[in-house]
């Protein structure tokens, strides 16, 4: 039954880096990376490794996609409102 | 021995339900991925605590509560950030529904003590994240 959730959670695992990779938007990507990192956590807890998954989670679903919001405020404040294309219903801040 | 196999089954309910949520962050319009961000952190806190009874390890129950503090932390995080905070039916009555009846066969479980106190905390709090992050009392609005 291990491996099945084993196996389960590398699905997951799998399919949310390819989304990751194949997605254009940054502020769409960093919400796929939270679910990676979540997605990551449960892998390392189902391998019997509870302290790995609890470093995970603070890293790879909390401050990876937060430092990745903050870049993309600061970039397109700095930048105005030039090149709109990247999100259609965007507000300036 | 199968009684561990029924509870790690019962984890694989919540970590299915992980892929069309994936699909909706992936490709769904801006006030899906939210919600989606909120499920999933929902969801992986009932799977955790089901895989700690099932590895019979009460103590892999951290790895929920730190989940249950962090999801919805992460969402009104992203709230802030992307302007929008939808209210949403499907987060709300997952919590309402799903939580009690995973929390409450896992406190038959394991029997009083600090590690029923300790699921019920987890419990609590993500009924409580995900009320506070999906149930605005308005429709559909944004936040300021």
């Amino acid at each position: 039954m291990t491996d099945v959730l084993i196996v389960v959670a590398l699905l997951l695992v799998a399919g949310a880096a390819t989304a990751a990779v194949l997605n254009r938007d940054p502020v769409r990507q960093a919400l796929v990376l939270s679910f990676l990192g979540l997605a990551l956590a449960l892998l390392f807890t189902f391998l019997q490794a509870p302290d790995v998954a609890l470093s995970q989670l603070a890293v790879g679903s909390a401050v990876t996609p937060l430092m990745i919001l903050l870049t993309v405020r600061k970039v397109r404040r700095r930048s105005g409102n030039d090149h709109g294309a990247d999100e259609p219903a965007g507000r300036e801040r | 021995m199968s009684t561990s196999d029924g509870w790690l089954a019962a984890a694989l309910v919540p970590l299915l339900a992980l892929g069309p949520v994936l699909w909706r962050i992936a490709h769904g319009p801006a006030k899906d991925r939210l919600v989606g961000q909120n499920l999933v952190s929902l969801l992986a806190g009932l799977a955790l605590l089901l895989a700690a009874q099932g590895f019979g390890r009460p103590s892999y129950t951290d790895v929920a509560l730190v989940v249950s503090v962090l999801g919805p932390t992460g969402t009104l995080i992203y709230a802030r950030f992307l302007d929008v905070l939808p209210d949403s039916r499907l987060v709300k009555w997952t919590a309402l529904i799903g939580v009690p009846a995973t929390v409450l066969p896992l406190c038959v479980a394991t029997g009083p003590g600090r590690a029923m106190a300790k699921l019920l905390l987890v419990g609590a709090l993500l009924i409580a994240g995900s009320v506070v992050t999906s149930a605005r009392g308005g429709d559909g609005g944004t936040t300021a």
